[in-house]
């Protein structure tokens, strides 16, 4: 074999190993490492809600002398300020707290919905979840539930509120 | 900074050396990358176009769609996504390395400012157009991706209501996510190739596409890899269970384990810091590029006594900064050369491609039609006529050296002189001819590494003006034994071996056949590299 088919032969199989070594670090990196999402015997529970509390200030009627204060396109009987209370709640998990959070409603003027999204890892098994909810200004819960459930590894259970629904609803798959 | 690109540059030029000893310099992938990912996209465009046909776009049947092509009992549908996904996994790392290698050679300021800014915002597209992919697939890692997805956008105020809530139960979800996935998925390409568009406007003589013993063998790669290792979707998403570990393309996905690593604030934190890097790259004082010192800085100005409007200097420029313009003066030629200064690399290109730029004119003080103001062609005529004369040593030989390449002092001696010009292409082919006229035994021509240009095409029109294959072409009574080519970059042993080869070729009456005159290595003509 002469030196110049040698060095040809040499080259086509130093391409190969390019073209191999470009492959592997493609078809590596597309699937690996793999990402470890959570513990091997932890369970998955996401609490969120959207929920617009009550109003701060109930709507009160205006005085003839603060109708005449304002603008006569403004002058509307009724005032009824928008901005909503902060919305209070507490998760607990087998007689001890979970979670807890204050948040105020969106908006510029506070009168948005408050929302939560929060995502917890809690170790598999059976649990007692208890959850309320106060949104109005007095701060008292009047929404309340308690579930007992068997959470397998991997199992999320989704903590949401729908007044829709009457309060909290607790979904697991 | 400096110190890190100086860095990334020596890695740069072994690796750049590690695969010419595999392909062939004007084959060599390194030197291909920004054209390799347009492959990369291309492909990943085609496939995509007749994935869509087959896909369904509702939320039942999106997973089912998929896992139908998966299951093609032709392995069409697994050649079909397979080419898919790993054409949009070489088009991230392709452009990655892109993006290191130009700054790596300080491709990244002067007049590439353009070219580096424009490619910023690709790499925002080109990662939205694939992360939205892996959403269209919804499978367990497509759920993953996209709530976390919702969680990192979240701490941007642009949504009041919690966005991962769309995706929390499998109810929450239409079908016109999908549809407006879909959108996503295949408008932000479009922009992608009008943005390749725009990023290649201010070079001239762009290749596109790779070249093409290299598009095949990408092809054929993709295609091993598809049938070999299958793309493949994961389970169905499942919004009541999380596996303990996900497979993640990590080309795309990357940014939730970095979320997780360093939250979503900071995140956003590292990637609008990186992005501003970027642009400011070609700003900074200091960092402009690692051009030779003592280089010329003026561009180019035309001189109308000269000029005869040929236009070889618009069609050698490699930015494309010379522009032929209606006659301003008397003359009767119809056009003239204008160049656009803030497009002038200060190259010198032009100079070499001037018919006027002749050595050989009887006028004392020679003026080409185009010059550099720092390196005007009388000076080179000039000092060519003093450093050879000045040699006192036997069997002299000029060495034209280009600044960029090896420290061209290192190599004068009694015997040798060498000239140093702004790029090799600057050399007109008759300063070869008159050098051997005023007694020089031999000529060497030094440049960056071949197809490595710093200023793309300067190896290239060497090569043809003295191979008569471009104008102006090195005349057919010209020595051609006695002249040598060496594409060493910073090889200075490389281009010692070349001296020295040709001295003694020259001292033992050596003929060459004609194959192997001119060429110190054996280099054919290559087209443009993608810089």
């Amino acid at each position: 074999m002469s030196d110049g088919v040698r060095s040809g032969a040499l080259r086509y199989v130093l391409q190969v190993l390019a073209y191999g070594a470009f492959a592997a670090v493609i078809a590596y990196f597309s699937t690996s490492p793999p990402y470890r999402l959570r513990g091997d015997n932890d369970a998955l529970v996401k609490l969120s809600f959207s929920h617009s509390a009550q109003l701060v200030q109930a709507c009160r009627e205006r005085s003839e002398a603060e109708l005449a204060k304002l603008a006569p396109n403004m002058r509307t009987k009724m005032d009824c300020p928008r901005q909503r209370a902060d919305v209070l709640l507490e998760l607990d998990m087998d007689d001890k707290p979970l979670y807890r959070i204050k948040t105020p409603p969106t908006g510029l003027r506070q009168d948005g919905a408050a929302t939560v999204y929060r995502r917890l890892d809690i170790p598999a098994g059976r649990h007692v979840f208890r959850a309320r909810l106060a949104d109005g200004p007095d701060g008292i819960f009047h929404f309340a539930r308690e579930v007992d459930l068997n959470l397998a590894p991997g199992q999320v259970l989704i903590v949401d509120f729908l007044t829709s629904e009457g309060g909290f609803v607790f979904i697991h798959g | 900074m400096p110190n890190l690109l100086r860095s990334l540059r020596t890695s740069d030029e072994y690796l750049t050396g590690a695969l010419d000893s595999a392909f062939p310099a004007a084959d060599n992938p390194w030197r291909h990358l920004g054209s390799l990912a347009f492959l990369c996209l291309v492909i990943a465009v085609v496939t995509g176009t007749v994935a869509f046909a087959l896909y369904d776009t509702s939320v039942a049947g999106a997973y089912e769609s998929g896992r139908r092509l998966q299951l093609d009992p032709w392995m069409l549908g697994r050649l079909l996504r397979g080419l898919h996904r790993y054409a949009s996994d070489g088009f991230m790392l392709l452009s990655l390395l892109h993006l290191v290698r130009e700054a790596a050679r300080g491709h990244y300021g002067g007049v590439r400012w353009f070219s580096w800014i424009s490619g910023v915002p690709l790499l925002w597209l080109l990662w939205i157009a694939g992360l939205t992919g892996f959403w269209l697939l919804w499978d367990a890692r497509a759920l993953f991706s996209v709530t976390a997805t919702a969680e990192w956008l979240q701490v941007l105020p642009i949504a009041s209501d919690v966005l991962a809530r769309n995706f929390l139960t499998a109810n929450a979800l239409n079908d016109r996510f999908f549809s407006l996935i879909v959108f996503m998925h295949i408008g932000i390409p479009l922009f992608l190739l009008a943005g390749v568009w725009i990023h290649v406007q201010r070079v001239s003589h762009v290749r596109i596409w790779p070249p093409r013993a290299l598009t095949v063998g990408t092809v054929a790669v993709f295609s091993v890899m598809a049938l070999v290792v299958p793309a493949e979707s994961l389970g169905p998403a499942d919004s009541g269970h999380i596996a303990a570990t996900l497979s993640l393309d990590w080309f795309y996905l990357f940014i939730h384990p970095l979320v997780d690593l360093v939250s979503a604030q900071g995140a956003w934190l590292l990637a609008l810091a990186g992005t501003l890097l970027l642009c400011v790259l070609p700003f900074v004082p200091g960092l402009q590029g690692l051009r030779a010192a003592q280089s010329a800085s003026l561009p180019a100005i035309v001189d109308l006594n000269n000029c005869n409007g040929c236009s070889r200097c618009v069609a050698d420029c490699p930015f494309g900064a010379v522009v032929m313009v209606p006659r301003t003066d008397q003359l009767h030629h119809r056009q003239q050369a204008a160049v656009i200064t803030d497009l002038c690399a200060a190259c010198g290109i032009c100079v070499g491609s001037c018919p006027s730029s002749t050595p050989f004119r009887r006028i004392e003080d020679i003026v080409s039609g185009i010059e550099l103001p720092d390196a005007p062609v009388a000076d080179l005529r000039r000092q060519l006529q003093q450093k050879l004369a000045a040699l006192t040593g036997p069997m002299k030989i000029m060495v034209f050296s280009c600044r960029q390449a090896s420290d061209w002092r290192a190599f004068a001696d009694a015997s040798t002189a060498v000239l140093p010009l702004e790029c090799a292409g600057m050399l007109p082919p008759s300063f070869v001819e008159y050098a051997t006229r005023l007694g020089a035994d031999g000529v060497v021509i030094a440049g960056c590494r071949e197809c490595d240009c710093e200023f793309r095409l300067g190896d290239r029109w060497v090569q043809d003006r003295l191979s008569g294959a471009r104008e102006p072409r090195l005349r057919a009574a010209a020595p051609r034994d006695r002249i040598a080519v060496v594409w060493a970059g910073s090889q200075r042993q490389l281009l010692t071996e070349t001296i020295d080869g040709l001295r003694f070729r020259l001292k033992s009456g050596m003929r060459l056949p004609d194959s192997q005159t001119i060429n110190a290595q054996d280099a054919p003509l290559h087209e443009p590299h993608d810089d």
